[in-house]
């Protein structure tokens, strides 16, 4: 059996609103095996996108453990989990997240940014990472000069500049046209091949189906069956 | 390095809003640094116009009332049994008393030769010399119905560089003059032709007698008064004893007042004092309206053949102390046996402490200016910090700490403070060079001595100070939103619009 890069166990995760108490996660059991391509499917509000942040290290567990590359989340402070998310995941957002002030290269080399590393360096790493997604003649554009796909494939750069272990990705192909969408996932897929875990929040079961090696359906905070692909909205 | 970067592109993205901001840390810091540099300048000008030459070593000495008790009011006793608020009128009143004993009243020690020997003798004293300063009459090659003379020091050859004619004194106890070149200015003489007309020529020294056909012309005011306030026939009679009343204490006068003489031979033209020449406060401080020089020692004998000179003694006299490190101590002594003495450097102390109290106490008040410009700063801040609340989850998701966050914000504020300070500073040097101008001409206008330093003064210490307080005060006014900006939730911040 391959190393499991997560392990979470009985995870729950609460929220106030107003004087009500939102159940975003149950309990949850999960795993993740290093090198998987896990697909997370549910409508909004079934917990897939709190699942996807305490995976990220951006929130952290009400109740419960979850351990990810050998690191129990749940117990980190925000340094920790700062260095966490800098050095082991990538994000990838349905609404890309560039800043928009910022050039191409200089929105993939910001993670490299917050490390200390030096701006020749950084701008080496962002040109070779552009190049490598098909943007090489992009570099010097800001967000605004450029479309959805490509605003999603600097995106993808920026996640990968760390070389993370994984890649969490959340609807990333949810703005994005039918044919941009394939060229998206290609990447992605280009980079699970090449070694990353992924794991992808989507509402889409077909694309969930085509490209990852395991589906997981939640609904109300937990895990369901996945049987009923009509259920999809 | 990486997060000055961040900063930086984070302030041009909001130019004219910063430009703001940073334009009240300019007004503060302008407004500091100008009023600092002028206290500064201040306290230049007064310790250059002093120091240099003898002044720190002289005090200036007049006759006292020989008080020699204490003048602090704490050492004031009031003896016996009584209640308190009664004790404490009359400590008060005693206290009174001493004040006003200073004020009014003959001087009971006067200055004369035999003071002057003795108070030689004081430790550290290396000499005293009368300030003789007195109205004559001179008649022969110039003619004046009464001009100031003074003494001066042969032996320390003062004023001998300001001779532009003629030749110096040669004793310190010759019968000779040197006449100041406005003195010959106002008496038509201008060109060396004239000069050589005077120079070398004797001329009559006397002192003024008033001796009118009105007997009443030198009476006090009050008798004036009084006179007016008779009627006819009184005053006329009064006018008819009044004569013989007036030549009674005229011949006593008269003796008391016995006209001095003396041939003089005018030696040598002196210039006007410019920038450069020593002054002496206390030793020049009459030499500016002074119109004929004499060497001390001959204005001294002039001074005491009138016998009502030799009764009342010199008006003034000058200390001269060996280090102007004893200067205190001598004024403290001079002072314990009764005489009224102040030496420059007290004085130059006590402008210098009241300068500096100024300056502070004007510089809080402009330091609203500063705070003033930090509410800007704590504003901007703030709404950049809202502004930009997705960019900041984007930092944290990418791997920013919190500490990383918090430091971009308080560099951006920091770089608005020290931008706006050295702007501050600038504009202020600017500002100087007309203000010095301005300053200049109204000192000159004013000043009996001309001074050419500059009003502003900037030591490296004001201009570190200036940018360093506009930087600090702009991180002080960034912590309270840049720890904002620290603590928001990612989560919240990726969804935020």
């Amino acid at each position: 059996m391959t190393e499991l890069i997560v392990s979470a166990t009985r995870l729950s995760r609460e929220y106030r609103l107003g004087t009500e108490t939102v159940h975003a996660l149950r309990e949850v059991d999960f795993t993740v095996e290093t090198g998987e391509f896990v697909a997370l499917l549910g409508r909004s509000g079934s917990g897939k996108s709190t699942l996807l942040n305490l995976l990220g290290g951006l929130d952290q567990p009400t109740r419960g453990s979850i351990v990810v590359a050998g690191r129990e989340l749940a117990a980190l402070n925000a340094t920790d989990l700062s260095l966490y998310r800098r050095t082991t995941v990538g994000f990838i957002f349905q609404s890309f997240n560039l800043v928009t002030s910022l050039r191409a290269w200089e929105n993939v080399a910001l993670p490299l940014v917050f490390q200390g590393v030096g701006r020749l360096e950084r701008k080496r790493r962002a040109h070779e990472l552009l190049e490598s997604v098909g943007l090489g003649k992009r570099t010097n554009h800001v967000p605004s000069q450029m479309s959805g796909g490509e605003q999603q494939r600097v995106a993808i750069a920026r996640a990968l500049v760390n070389s993370p272990r994984m890649l969490l990705c959340d609807e990333p192909t949810g703005n994005l046209d039918t044919g941009t969408s394939a060229q998206i996932m290609e990447l992605l897929q280009q980079a699970h091949r090449q070694g990353a875990t992924l794991v992808m929040v989507t509402h889409d079961p077909e694309l969930a189906r085509r490209h990852a090696s395991r589906t997981m359906r939640m609904a109300d905070g937990q895990f369901v069956p996945d049987a009923q692909p009509q259920e999809a909205a | 390095m990486n997060i000055l970067w961040l900063a930086i592109e984070g302030l041009a993205r909001k130019k004219s809003r910063n430009l703001l901001t940073m334009t009240g840390v300019l007004i503060g810091v302008f407004a500091l640094t100008m009023i600092v540099a002028l206290g500064q300048g201040l306290s230049h000008a007064v310790t250059d116009t002093v120091s240099g030459s003898d002044n720190l070593r002289q005090i200036g000495l007049t006759g006292g009332y020989g008080i020699e008790l204490s003048n602090n009011p704490a050492d004031v006793t009031i003896e016996g049994e009584m209640e308190e608020d009664r004790r404490e009128r009359l400590r008060r009143a005693a206290v009174n008393r001493r004040q006003i004993r200073q004020w009014s009243g003959r001087r009971i020690n006067e200055i004369d030769d035999k003071t002057i020997a003795e108070l030689s003798k004081l430790p550290h004293v290396e000499s005293i010399m009368p300030v003789i300063v007195e109205r004559y009459t001179f008649e022969g090659a110039i003619k004046s119905d009464g001009s100031l003379t003074g003494g001066l020091d042969v032996n320390r050859r003062r004023y001998a560089d300001r001779v532009i004619a003629g030749r110096y004194f040669s004793a310190d106890d010759a019968d000779e003059i040197i006449l100041h070149e406005y003195m010959l200015y106002k008496l038509g003489l201008l060109t060396g032709k004239d000069y050589d007309a005077v120079l070398g020529k004797t001329v009559t020294l006397r002192s003024i007698v008033n001796a009118g056909d009105d007997p009443t012309a030198n009476a006090p005011p009050q008798l004036r008064d009084f006179m007016d306030s008779l009627s006819d026939e009184e005053r006329a009679a009064m006018m008819k004893i009044l004569p013989k009343l007036m030549q009674q204490f005229g011949q006593m006068a008269q003796a008391a007042r016995k006209p001095v003489q003396r041939e003089m031979t005018i030696v040598g033209v002196l210039r006007e004092t410019v920038p450069g020449d020593v002054f002496n406060v206390i030793e020049d401080g009459n030499a500016v309206q002074t119109d004929v020089f004499m060497p001390q020692e001959t204005a001294r004998s002039l001074f005491n053949e009138s016998a009502i000179n030799r009764e009342l003694g010199y008006p003034r006299a000058l200390v001269l102390v060996d280090d102007p490190e004893n200067a205190p101590a001598v004024e403290q002594a001079l002072r314990d046996k009764g005489f009224t003495a102040f030496s420059v450097a007290s004085v130059l102390q006590q402008v210098e402490t009241m300068l500096t109290v100024i300056t502070v106490i004007i510089a809080f008040l402009t330091g609203i200016a500063l705070i003033v410009s930090t509410l800007g700063i704590v504003n901007t801040m703030i709404t950049s910090v809202l502004e930009r609340t997705r960019e900041i989850g984007i930092f944290k998701a990418v791997g920013a700490t919190n500490w990383q966050v918090q430091a971009v914000f308080l560099a951006e504020s920091a770089l608005i403070g020290l931008a706006g300070g050295l702007a501050g500073l600038a504009t202020a040097v600017l500002a100087m060079i007309p203000g010095d101008a301005i300053a200049g001409s109204l000192i000159s206008e004013r000043a009996a001595v001309p001074y050419t330093g500059s009003v502003f003064v900037v030591p490296l210490w004001l201009a570190l100070a200036g940018p360093a307080l506009g930087m600090a005060t702009a991180i002080l006014a960034a912590i309270l939103p840049a720890r904002r900006a620290a603590r928001i939730d990612p989560v919240k911040a990726l969804r935020h619009d």
